[in-house]
């Protein structure tokens, strides 16, 4: 069977690309490293203490933050997402062991996906293999070249429940059998039916579609939602557990991707709202005792300058298209 | 790019799908005599308490039987589709039943658009929803609710008042709309037999499948946050059911029935699901040469292959909408069937095994009968059931036995 690729897309005019240039000018004139462009770099500082996986751990007062802005998916179907427009992205290695940490809005917590129609909230952060021959396609990698994905779920933190267990007054006559060879997914060794897996996902992909469990599941993670926040931190060893999986090296910097899913948009798959190639570079320097940086507030200005520009250019193509 | 194009012969031409055509073989097929249920549901209750008994699975029936117009499971399904599609194309939804070919576009051709072709193909590769939790509550909701009481009776050919029952499985299609939705290829179809299944390894709950299959026989089971659907009891259909020691066996549901209103089968097939001439095989004989038996909403474009005798008393602007424009021969078909037709009928239920092809043996004239208006001649015919390997496992004849009973019997026997 034959999958085909992308169907309809308009061409990108010069207008738009103008626009875009206009952001990352600005956004390079006010000193921030703009995430979109290839330049942005994420520094991961050695840790002096343990952070551990609590997103609210005193290691990460002192982290410089990265905005990185996000967008609507639109390579691949099923596209969508786009309603998380930005993520804040902290990084630190201790011993030998690195983490990351996201940060973004979301006014609702969408941690269970006991109805049909609900969805968890997500995110997930994408390097290249080790084995990658050359940096792979942000979108899933290709055959290759793949890429060693993290992905942190809501709803596996909140635990695996059968419906009884959350429906404690509904009427059943009875279960012949609770054991686990009739959850069949379970059965199967899905990783997102285990009850046991966890909040995080060790995953490989080589292509879209091709998404599979990594043979290690070293990944470690914890989330916390508080003030219409979501807080997640990623910890892993800096070496991966297999070829497939990405390493880490002080010194070195490698390619890094976001993705963050809003349950509550029905995000799921590639309905997502997803950051460019970012770099993360690892430091063998200790932070100093300093507060970060208001690095945040000043991505925050030159976006929304961004944004103007972006939006000056896209009117002016709806002008230029409406002349046609 | 374009999307490959297939040949959907229940539609009388060609469509969009997003896969080109597989190397299937044979098919997985059924005929569904709704005018005999009784909707007792022990079918339903036959595929429950065969796979669905877990937790999780409370609210999913891979088999259902609903009472039309009103019900439906998940409510109001095929009600939901129809709108969606009429919405993308309004007034277009029509048959061209002038353009007709025996074999390639025996019900005529569709001048509309299938789910897949109302798609943008980037949010969606096919037209659907995601009915929420609350649809799927009452599988059997409104059932008998006919649409008027009639006080002074009702009669053939359409009743006044009525309401009939839709038995309901996957279909597996020829051109699964679940298989085209979901982003990870989790859904495969098999070349053997067509049946269509979800790998639970690799599912990750996205439930695109859910929201695209029009028969919205995909369902999403929370305990494990993947989908599952209908396998066709798919290891009675290999033969490795201890019963049948190695024969293909028919499914739980097919063999379970009362009211003997099914009979199923597997069917050889080309790429597109056309079937190859095979006269004899009972099922190529109902939908391909008797044509009594129609698909169910084919113009959604999945090449569905559960046939449906429609049933006699309904109105048939109603029925045309459900089965298509085949729905008038095929009633007058099943009001005053042939010789062979009703020999084939007899077949249905007569033994759990897969027939693969059958025999009439013409019997003594036993009788006539007038039918809407018509005499039939009545002869008691003997049909006889083979095998997959040509063997004979059934003979049936067209009049039941009568078998009279000793005077003195022992208790409870009935
Ligand atoms: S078992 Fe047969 S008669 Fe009973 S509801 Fe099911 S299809 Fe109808
Ligand atoms: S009926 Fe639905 S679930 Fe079954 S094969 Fe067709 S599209 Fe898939
Ligand atoms: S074919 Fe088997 S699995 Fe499918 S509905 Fe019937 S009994 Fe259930």
């Amino acid at each position: 069977m034959r999958i085909p690729t992308v169907i309809r897309r308009r061409p990108i005019t010069a207008g738009v690309a103008l626009a875009v240039l206009l952001t990352a000018g600005v956004l390079q004139f006010v000193g921030v490293n703009p995430a979109a462009s290839q330049s942005a770099t994420l520094t991961a500082f050695e840790s002096s203490t343990d952070p551990g996986t609590d997103p609210a751990s005193p290691a990460w007062k002192k982290a410089p933050v990265l905005q990185a802005p996000l967008s609507f998916q639109g390579a691949t179907y099923p596209t969508g997402g786009g309603s998380i427009p930005t993520v804040s992205a902290q990084a630190l290695h201790f011993q030998d062991r690195l983490y990351i940490r996201l940060q973004w809005d979301d006014a609702t917590k969408d941690d269970t996906t006991t109805k049909v129609e609900n969805f968890s909230d997500a995110a997930a952060i994408e390097f290249p293999a080790v084995s990658a021959a050359t940096v792979p396609s942000i979108c899933m990698g290709q055959a290759s070249s793949g890429v060693n994905i993290w992905q942190w779920r809501a709803d596996s933190q909140a635990g695996l429940k059968d419906p009884a267990d959350v429906y404690t007054n509904a009427l059943v006559d009875m279960y012949p059998s609770k054991d686990a060879i009739f959850y069949t997914a379970r059965a199967a060794g899905n990783p997102y039916a285990d009850p046991n897996q966890g909040p995080t996902q060790t995953l490989v992909a080589q292509a879209f579609g091709t998404l599979a469990k990594a043979n290690v599941q070293d990944v470690k993670g914890d989330g916390v939602y508080a003030d219409g926040k979501w807080a997640v931190v990623f910890e892993r060893q800096l070496t991966g557990g297999d070829v497939d999986q990405a390493t880490f090296t002080n010194g070195k910097s490698t390619d890094m991707a976001f993705a963050v899913w809003n349950g509550s948009e029905g995000d799921r798959n590639g309905k997502k709202s997803v950051s460019q190639f970012l770099k993360l570079s690892l430091v063998g320097v200790s932070l100093t005792g300093e507060e970060s940086s208001p690095a945040g507030w000043i991505a925050a200005a030159a976006l929304l300058v961004g944004f103007v520009g972006l939006g000056v250019g896209l009117g002016w193509y709806g002008y230029r298209e409406s002349k046609r | 790019m374009a999307l490959p194009k297939v040949y959907n012969w229940q539609l009388g031409r060609e469509m969009d799908y997003r896969f080109a055509n597989g190397p299937a073989k044979r098919q997985f097929a059924a005929v569904f005599n709704t005018n005999r249920c009784i909707a007792c549901q022990t079918c339903t209750m036959a595929c429950k308490s065969t796979w669905t008994f877990s937790p999780g699975q409370e609210l999913m029936w891979w088999n259902n039987v609903e009472t039309k117009p009103y019900g439906g499971y998940p409510a109001h399904w095929d009600v939901n589709i129809l709108e969606l599609q009429e919405k993308a194309n309004p007034g277009g939804q029509v048959w061209d039943a002038t353009k007709k070919d025996p074999k390639n576009a025996p019900y005529g051709t569709f001048a509309g658009k299938t789910i897949f072709e109302t798609a943008d193909g980037l949010t969606n590769m096919v037209t659907g929803y995601l009915p929420p939790e609350e649809d799927w509550k009452a599988p059997n909701i409104y059932e008998d609710t006919a649409t008027a009481f009639s006080k002074t009776g009702v009669s053939l050919p359409e009743h006044a008042g009525w309401f009939f029952y839709l038995q309901r499985i996957c279909n597996h299609c020829s051109y699964p709309a679940c298989l085209a939705a979901c982003p990870r290829n989790a859904i495969y179809k098999r070349a053997e037999d067509g049946i269509v299944l979800i790998d639970q390894s690799r599912c990750r709950g996205y439930r695109k499948c859910v929201e695209a299959c029009p028969y919205k026989k995909s369902m999403y089971r929370p305990s494990t946050r993947t989908s599952e659907k209908c396998i066709a009891c798919y290891p009675r259909v290999e033969g490795t059911d201890p019963l049948t020691k190695g024969l293909p066996m028919e499914t739980r549901c097919m063999t379970a029935c009362i009211g003997k209103i099914r009979l199923q089968g597997l069917v050889s097939v080309d790429a597109n699901g056309q079937w190859f001439e095979d006269r004899q095989n009972p099922l190529y004989y109902l939908v391909q040469v008797a044509k009594v038996a129609l698909p169910l909403y084919p113009q959604f474009g999945t090449q569905p292959n559960v046939y449906y005798i429609p049933p006699r008393w309904a109105p048939r602007d109603y029925l045309r909408q459900m089965f298509g424009p085949g729905v008038d021969d095929a009633i007058a078909a099943y009001t005053n069937p042939s010789r062979e037709t009703l020999g084939v009928l007899q077949l249905f239920r007569a033994t759990q095994k897969i027939i693969f092809s059958y025999k009439i043996q013409p019997g003594p004239k036993t009788g006539e009968i007038n039918v809407a208006g018509k005499v039939r001649e009545l002869f008691n015919d003997t049909v006889i059931g083979f095998d997959s390997n040509g063997n004979e496992i059934v003979r049936v004849t067209v009049d039941e036995p009568l078998i009279e009973r000793p005077a003195q019997v022992t208790m409870n026997t009935i």
